[in-house]
């Protein structure tokens, strides 16, 4: 049994509030506890309670206490916490910091000192039950984003812990990957292992759950089994209630950029082979695909970050081969997953004026315009490294949109963020339209794309496959047919739900 | 665990000692007899995949070839892009049949503290990361219009490169210190799963490369021919 009572805790060398103030929560034996809250509302720190990384690794300043099997976590380091609470973190690729699958998984047991015929055992019953028996010599590095979560959990679970603590385990999933660790979830929940899965947006895993806990502002204000938690979730913005869809018509038939049979390979694995488009001035369109159908790499011609070893790419009727990206920039913005990729300057401010080119005409004033679609005027002389991750993206999406550019495309823009943001985006796309921009979206948030997009092109192993407009039975059996969703599915959210017809 | 047959402080002894018979050459023609002796090994190895990282090192040695042929007379230059050639070659042979966490654990079975061990093979595995790292940082700088090209008019600007790099080194570091605090890497008491036994053959091995490394020498000061 897990308990925590009255908890209080404050981060060294931050004056801000306490992350959380006042926790008091117990979880049985046998539990499957979903923790979702959004962005900064303390749920890692939660996750780091349990394990003793707070206060062993973590310093700051902890009052009451955490009960984990009747020992208090004070008393205990994490290193004895290791075959107890098992962490799984978010960041994967700091989780798996050995150089094969195989040496990931034996570290811990070599860690608690068990003999090497042991620890052959365990690696292989573990890695036989999560079916990466295939996985065992590689590096983790050379893993898909789904691999590298299993391999994650499995590192961990071959110590056999009683509780698990997961931390985003779907983040960066597609659908496929995502159900595939919902199923081993499900099947560690059955095997009787105690589980808090941290959740920031909420998703189907809801369903799975025994329990669902909501923190916001560093407190419990939802404590109860998961049906009931549908009311409170959308109420917080858990669920994005996407605007409705007003349908505008296209002011142009004018085709903006052109994609004409192009194929490109990296390291001479094909990445893409033939794919040709066509994107229309002025409307929304979703390039939809799992991880690795090679969304990142058709976006990246579109600005000749990468050049096209077959076909062209034309731009208002022009071949961009020969062009310099910093160029294009003018024309199509990219702004990608990882806003921290962007962020060098110490204020928002600074950040933003970075795409001002010389003899650019009311830059100012654009650049105003700009902070007030984004509401970034209280932010303009904080650090961007200080935003929270909604804020970021923000930041980053209107930087991208300083140059000026007719196109903007954005690379999985819902990642990491929490539902509330996800509205927000929703709602600007929308505005960033009627202001006669172009924008596509390349993503594996099929929820995200159906509320938003004029157009889905569907992209499987680097050709497309299909096109649906959302909304219309067509367009929903296309889907379908693909795979994407389940025939009588319904669309996950409810503003999605009401787009059709 | 991939087998290559020997252990691997055997294939480190073998490597510097191939590295150390290298530095003591400077006369053409044992130059000649080692390059032709890391040909063959590249060749029983099969060691295939090394031509086009070794291909990759030729503009480098052309360089100093036609450096030193402007400065020096012609056998210097011989001598010099001989001796960079083998010395590339020998450490791309070398850094083929040995993995980072057998290099680690070779320094680890010769008495160094796990923790060096440790680092050595951690850095190792997050160089290609980093690699990836820079590259999506340069992709988002150049779409919002910052000229990344090597010019030299561009050079102020790798601070858009630098600056994010180092901010989320420093954020991975951290990550990477709580997960391993949270998988007992600060634990006493640790077993380690590979066993590792250096047989008498690889011992006579070593022994004939070390005769091989003196012959060199001797060679070199003209004590024998």
């Amino acid at each position: 049994m897990i308990s925590l009572s009255n908890i209080h805790y404050r981060y060294p060398g931050t004056s801000a509030p306490a992350v959380l103030q006042g926790i008091d929560l117990t979880i049985r034996e046998g539990e499957y506890v979903l923790l979702c809250g959004r962005s900064g509302s303390g749920k890692s720190t939660f996750g780091y309670l349990l394990n003793g990384l707070i206060p062993h690794f973590f310093e700051g300043h902890l009052e009451g206490t955490v009960t984990i099997h009747g020992q208090d976590t004070k008393n205990r380091t994490v290193a004895d916490l290791l075959s107890t609470v098992g962490m799984v973190f978010q960041n994967a690729d700091a989780q798996l910091f050995n150089s094969t699958v195989e040496s990931e998984m034996a570290f811990g047991l070599e860690s608690l000192g068990f003999d090497p015929r042991k620890i052959a055992a365990k690696i292989e019953k573990t890695a036989e039950d999560l079916a990466i028996i295939p996985l065992l010599d590689r590096s983790p590095m050379s893993l898909s984003g789904g691999e590298k979560r299993l391999v994650a959990i499995a590192s961990v679970l071959c110590l056999d812990p009683p509780v698990m603590v997961l931390d985003e385990p779907l983040a960066h999933l597609d659908w496929e990957g995502a159900k595939r660790i919902r199923e081993v979830l499900r099947d560690l929940h059955r095997k009787g292992k105690t589980l808090l899965v941290i959740e920031q947006r909420m998703s189907r895993t809801l369903d799975d759950a025994s329990r669902c806990v909501i923190l916001g502002h560093g407190e419990i204000f939802f404590d109860g089994p998961p049906d009931a938690a549908w009311p409170v979730l959308d109420q917080e913005h858990l669920v994005p209630r996407y605007p409705l869809r007003r349908t505008v018509p296209l002011r142009s038939r004018e085709t903006l950029l052109q994609v004409t049979q192009i194929s490109h390979s990296i390291d001479r694995n094909p990445v893409l082979r033939d794919v040709s488009l066509e994107i229309k001035q002025g409307e929304i369109l979703a390039v939809v695909g799992k991880n690795g159908a090679g969304k990142t790499t058709l976006l990246k011609h579109f600005n000749a970050l990468f050049r096209p070893e077959k076909g062209t790419v034309l731009y208002g009727g022009e071949d961009i081969r020969s062009k310099a990206p910093s160029e294009m920039a003018a024309h199509v913005g990219i702004s990608f997953q990882n806003a921290n990729d962007q962020f060098f300057k110490n204020t928002v401010r600074d950040e933003l004026m970075v795409g001002v080119r010389p003899g650019m005409k009311d830059a100012e004033e654009w650049v105003d315009e700009l902070c007030c679609l984004f509401d970034l005027r209280g932010l303009l002389d904080l650090s961007p490294y200080r935003l929270s991750e909604g804020q970021k993206k923000r930041v980053a999406i209107a930087s991208v949109l300083v140059t000026r550019p007719r196109m903007l495309a954005l690379d999985e823009p819902t990642i990491g963020q929490d539902g509330y943001f996800l509205e927000t985006l929703a709602g600007l796309l929308v505005s960033l339209r009627e202001k006669g921009l172009t924008i596509v979206i390349v993503t594996h948030d099929l929820d995200f794309a159906q509320a938003t997009a004029d157009r889905l092109i569907i992209l499987d192993k680097g050709k497309v496959t299909g096109m649906a407009i959302p909304g219309t039975p067509t367009g929903n059996a296309v889907l379908a047919e693909m795979g994407l969703r389940g025939p009588g599915e319904p669309v996950f959210t409810r503003g999605a739900a009401n787009n059709a017809g | 665990m991939r087998d290559k047959g020997f252990d691997p402080r055997t294939r480190l002894a073998l490597g510097m000692l191939g590295i150390a018979a290298v530095l003591i050459t400077r006369e053409t023609i044992p130059l000649v007899v080692e390059l032709c002796l890391i040909l063959a090994g590249l060749v029983f190895l099969r060691a295939g995949r090394l031509a086009g990282v070794l291909k990759l090192t030729l503009p480098l040695v052309a360089l100093v070839f036609i450096i030193g042929i402007i400065s020096f007379p012609p056998e210097t230059a011989v001598r010099l892009s001989l001796r960079l050639f083998n010395l590339l070659a020998l450490s791309a042979l070398f850094f083929q049949t040995m993995d980072p966490a057998e290099l680690g654990d070779s320094f680890r079975k010769m008495g160094f503290p796990y923790e060096f061990s440790f680092i050595l093979t951690t850095s190792l595995r997050y160089v290609p990361l980093i690699g990836r790292k820079i590259r999506l940082i340069m992709d988002a700088q150049r779409s919002r219009g910052i000229d990344l090209r090597l010019r030299l008019r561009n050079v102020p600007r790798f601070l858009a490169l630098l600056v994010p790099l180092l901010v989320q080194a420093f954020i991975l570091a951290e990550q990477l210190a709580m997960a391993m605090e949270s998988r007992g890497f600060a634990r006493t008491g640790r077993s380690f799963r590979r066993e590792y036994r250096i047989s008498l053959g690889e011992y006579v091995l070593m022994g004939l490369a070390l005769c091989l490394v003196a012959a060199f020498f001797a060679w070199e000061r003209g004590w024998i021919i």
